[in-house]
């Protein structure tokens, strides 16, 4: 009976790090297959993308794959053969597809193919192999690949397109929801933030810009149940994570008075859960007790927040990652202490939640501030609707006294400016600038006209007025929201003058209120169709504008399309005022119409 | 933190099989060695005729407890053996005269009636019983204290995979097995009397139950079929609900093996000396794994000719799968705390992969360690006390898990090992 001596246990659990490894590749598989239906197929479908545009979302994401593959099989080849490791076997578990296969999911889709091998060998060698190889790396690889990529040829990849595939260039103008964010002034609205892209089930799904594959929410989560029922990963980071950027963005959310949805836009942009369940959990560079777990999940999630808030780069979560790489060691020291003495645990996580609560008030006050500033002065009297008309009667103080203003806004448009009560001891100098006349005029720049030199106070005060009832308007007044009360549209600044009615024609004199003064048109209607508009009489100053754009010729051609017509910048409120009067007229003439 | 893990038990294999009887060896080989100290102290000489029960040696220290001679013959040699922790250890080798004589000036009975707590202690050290659960801890010792002593936890959980002895063992003597309990209690004066046994052990608990009616004070609970649950620390957790920082007797506990407990009863009732136990001899590499009542000092090999081992290079193992050691040769001699004998086909080493730090042995350890930092800071002794690496019960779990299938307990054994020898010379 000879025996070789073994060391026990003389079990052993079926699982294995390859089969681990088999099942995060099963569980990338839908999200793979998704972005190849969102980046490949649908713009194929529409029409925008060619045979090779309909592949190459695969072609992209298997590109860094193969280098990744490559330059490890070389690096071991070349480097590492004097250990007399079998090739073959060194090759299949250092599982090197992985971090090219990461890195082509985490790009930008117009990221130049050039560019992404040498970051797929970068992340290899740089990320990886350099730290001895699987298992040994500190960083996740994948990240330190984007991290390269992105700090090196972020503006090449933004001329090329940036995240945007074929079918989203022409749909959607600005990039992803998160970089919208930050061009937002104030924390935005849903209509601002979530409507361009549709609805909270679009950011869901998954078809949002964004990287390649980090849209789906959905397919993200059906990864993670599959690798936590196959027990691959660490369920805690993940929970803890998504956890804390929903708490925190929900705080800062409930302070500017949105509902549950901006916590919710925020979790699902920026492939939060991409990153939280596949790259937060790599369990190479993740924590190993329980308790550093939690830990890890929680500073993640704090770091986001203050990366997507705080600094101009919107998409916090990778950048998150790659950062709390660095302190899984204290981490787990923590974490491991605190497996036999609780209280070792407490401090951080007193920490954490503390931290918690300042980003999430700190930042959730800060857009208060912003509001409550510009409000401390403001005041508005009344507010009364009528038609597409809304009346100010607004308060600002001033500089000896409050001034009080009546402020008329017609379609977005401020048509008058007058002030009703005022005490200023310079106002004269402000008359003799003709100062409310210029703030008319540059309405759309209010920012850039200057104040009056010897009544600064006066000037600002006169100015802020107009922004402060503009904001008013536009957050609540445009829909006519709040207290006020809409009467039925009567249109008081419609009046059809006559009506002549011929065998072949009816013709209309109308009237409509322009931009100074009432605008008069001759409508001619010929088998129920507009074939001549004439004005009449006009008084706006910017109707030259109307005439040099061939408005009228334009109305006139899309006169079955006219509430989808475009204004004329520069003569918004006499465009608006043409197509009003012709849509109203046309209402006219088809109710008559319908009565005979 | 984990309780544990549910593990393929095996014990169909060799559960409902008769005991098998194999006590009469030609040669017995008594292992001079208590706990892996083999600092005893030798009272035989070549030549010289020993009972059944003879102090043969003496453990010195705090620990002392007797070597006993299993069988009655003469001292034919000293030779070396392997012992189950697979250590090459000196033996005594006895002739058998197959007289099972005693002493002359033994008492074969003594009245229990009569038996003060002084004398009881004096019995279980008189007779070598020690912890047969597999750590050989002197039972006196856990009785010989000052403390009142509220709680009698009877082992039974046996939560190893493959080892059925202490349930063979239920089988074949529940009745003696109470009455032992119930004595013992009498004699120290302890209230509560539990046997803790796996909840999958339907038919013992049935066994038990019969008998247990005329005990008020004795009660059976069951407990997970997790392992390692026949842990002590975790059993007391269990089932009173209680911690402690080094000995359940802080909080009154005392714990012993069910295996222990009959000893003890055959000390009590017959003053006999622990000389005999069963075995499990199981395994896939055995066409008939079986328990075997054996001779404590016999040759495994002269029992396992008997069972068929299938094939020739088969893997050997003393103790259970997780626990147990490889013996590489066949002169492996049965002790007093061994329970198990496995055979397992011979498997090819399985590719150890590097590392990934999942952490799934952080969350299986019983005892809270984390062992993926305990490999990383091997030679780091500072880190590797605050990681209190000490409260290691080498319960296997962690190489059990691991999915590179690295032998993770390996290296915590030699951590533990750097831990000791700078603690060593900084005395």
């Amino acid at each position: 009976m000879e025996n070789k001596r073994k060391i026990g246990p003389f079990l052993k659990d079926k699982n294995s790090t390859s089969k681990m490894m088999f099942h995060l590749f099963v569980a990338l598989l839908p999200i793979i297959l998704f972005s190849f239906y969102k980046n490949g197929y649908l713009p194929y479908q529409e029409g925008k993308a060619t045979l090779i545009g309909l592949f190459y979302p695969l072609l992209f994401i298997f590109i860094p794959t193969i280098t990744s593959f490559l330059t490890e099989l070389l690096w071991m080849r070349f480097l590492l053969h004097k250990k007399g490791k079998n090739l073959k076997i060194s090759l299949i578990h250092s599982f090197s597809i992985f971090p090219g296969l990461f890195l082509g999911l985490i790009l930008p889709i117009n990221t130049p193919i050039s560019i992404l091998i040498f970051g797929a060998i970068f992340a290899t060698i740089i990320g990886k192999m350099i730290y001895g190889g699987f298992g040994n790396n500190i960083f996740n690889p994948a990240l330190i690949g984007r991290l390269f990529i992105i700090s090196t040829y972020a503006l090449t990849i933004t001329n090329n397109g940036g995240y945007l595939n074929p079918s989203e260039l022409d749909a959607i103008t600005t990039a992803t929801p998160l970089s919208n964010v930050s061009l937002q002034e104030g924390i935005g609205t849903y209509k601002t933030l979530v409507s361009p892209y549709g609805n909270l089930w679009n950011f869901f799904f998954g078809t949002i810009p964004g990287a390649v594959g980090e849209t789906s929410a959905l397919f993200c989560l059906l990864g993670f149940i599959y690798l936590v029922f196959k027990k691959v990963i660490k369920p805690m980071i993940p929970i803890t994570y998504i956890g804390t950027v929903f708490f925190i963005t929900f705080l800062i959310g409930s302070f500017n008075d949105l509902g549950i949805w901006y916590p919710l836009f925020q979790i699902l942009s920026g492939g939060l859960f991409f990153g939280a369940c596949f790259m937060a959990t790599d369990p190479v560079t993740s924590p190993t007790t329980p308790i550093g777990q939690a830990l890890y999940g929680l500073f993640l999630g704090i770091l986001t927040v203050i990366f997507r808030y705080l600094t101009p780069y919107p998409e916090g979560v990778l950048t998150s990652i790659l950062t709390m790489n660095l302190f899984v060691y204290i981490i787990d020291r923590i974490g491991s202490k605190a497996r036999f003495h609780k209280e070792k645990a407490i401090l951080p996580f007193i920490l954490a939640i503390f931290l918690i609560f300042y980003t999430g008030c700190s930042i959730g006050t800060s857009y208060q501030k912003e509001t409550t500033t510009k409000d401390t002065n403001f005041e508005i009297v009344s507010k009364e609707g009528s038609g597409n008309t809304v009346t100010y009667v607004v308060t600002q103080k001033g500089y000896v006294g409050k001034i009080k203003a009546q402020i008329k806004i017609e379609n977005g448009t401020v048509i008058s400016y007058e002030v009703l009560e005022q005490n200023e001891s310079f106002f004269g100098k402000v008359e003799d600038a003709n100062y409310i006349n210029r703030l008319l005029q540059n309405q759309l720049a209010l920012k850039d006209v200057d104040t009056v030199s010897g009544a600064t106070i006066t000037s600002t005060a006169l100015k802020k007025l107009f922004i402060n009832t503009l904001e008013d308007y536009k957050e609540n007044g445009g829909t006519l929201s709040g207290n006020i009360v809409v009467p039925p549209t009567t249109t008081t600044n419609f009046e059809i003058l006559e009506k002549e009615k011929t065998e072949e024609s009816t013709i209309y004199i109308v009237s409509q209120k322009g931009f100074s003064g009432k605008i008069k048109l001759q409508i001619v209607f010929q088998n129920d169709a507009i074939t001549s508009i004439d004005v009449l009489e006009v008084k706006d100053s910017y109707f030259y504008k109307i005439e040099d754009n061939d408005y009228l010729n334009t109305l006139l051609f899309n006169q079955n399309t006219l509430e989808e017509l475009d204004t004329i910048t520069g003569a918004t409120v006499s465009s608006k005022a043409l197509k009003n009067a012709l849509m109203e007229t046309i209402k006219d003439y088809e109710e008559e119409s319908y009565e005979e | 933190m984990s309780k544990g893990i549910k593990l393929l038990g095996h014990k169909e294999l060799t559960k409902n099989k008769k005991l098998g009887v194999c006590n009469k060896p030609k040669y017995v080989y008594i292992p001079l060695i208590s706990q892996n100290d083999t600092n005893i102290t030798i009272l035989v000489k070549k030549g010289d005729y020993v009972y059944k029960g003879s102090h043969i040696g003496k453990r010195k220290g705090n620990l002392r407890i007797p070597i006993i001679s299993s069988v009655s013959g003469t001292v034919i040699d000293f030779v070396t053996k392997t012992y189950h922790n697979g250590d090459q250890v000196k033996c005594v080798q006895i002739e058998n005269d197959f007289k099972e004589k005693y002493e002359d000036n033994r008492m074969t009975r003594k009245e229990r009636v009569k038996l003060s707590k002084d004398e009881f202690i004096n019995l279980l050290h008189d007779n070598a019983v020690i912890g047969m659960g597999g750590a050989g801890f002197p039972t006196y010792i856990k009785y010989n204290t000052n403390e009142k002593i509220k709680t009698l936890l009877v082992n039974a959980v046996e939560c190893e995979p493959f080892i059925t002895a202490d349930y063979a063992l239920i089988k074949e003597h529940p009745e003696e097995l109470l009455e032992s309990m119930d004595m013992i209690m009498e004699i120290n004066h302890i209230e509560n009397g539990i046997i803790a046994i796996k909840k999958t052990n339907t038919e013992l608990i049935e066994i038990l139950n019969n008998y247990i009616g005329t005990y008020l004070h004795i009660k059976i609970v069951e407990v997970p079929n997790l392992y390692p649950m026949g842990w002590e620390r975790a059993l007391i957790k269990e089932v009173l609900k209680e911690e402690y920082n080094k000995l359940p007797i802080e909080k009154g506990i005392v714990v012993n093996n069910i295996s222990t407990i009959y000893a003890i009863y055959e000390a009590l009732k017959f003053n006999r000396p622990l000389t005999e136990r069963i075995v499990t001899f199981t395994g896939f590499g055995l066409n008939e794994p079986q328990n075997v009542l054996v001779k404590i000092g016999m040759e495994a090999k002269e029992v396992l000719s008997s069972l068929k081992i299938k094939e020739k290079d088969a893997l050997f193992v003393a103790g259970g799968p997780m626990m147990g050691e490889c013996i590489p040769d066949d002169n492996l001699v049965i002790s007093s705390d061994l329970n198990c004998i496995l055979i397992l086909p011979f498997e090819k080493k399985a590719l150890t992969l590097e590392c990934l730090r999942c952490g799934k042995c952080v969350q299986v350890c019983p005892a809270k360690l984390s062992p993926v930092l305990i490999k990383d800071n091997i030679h780091n002794i500072e880190r590797l006390k605050e990681l209190e690496i000490n409260r290691c019960i080498e319960c296997g779990l962690c190489s059990y898990i691991c999915p590179s299938k690295i032998l993770v307990r390996e290296f915590v054994r030699k951590a533990k090992e750097n831990v000791r020898k700078e603690e060593n010379n900084g005395k």
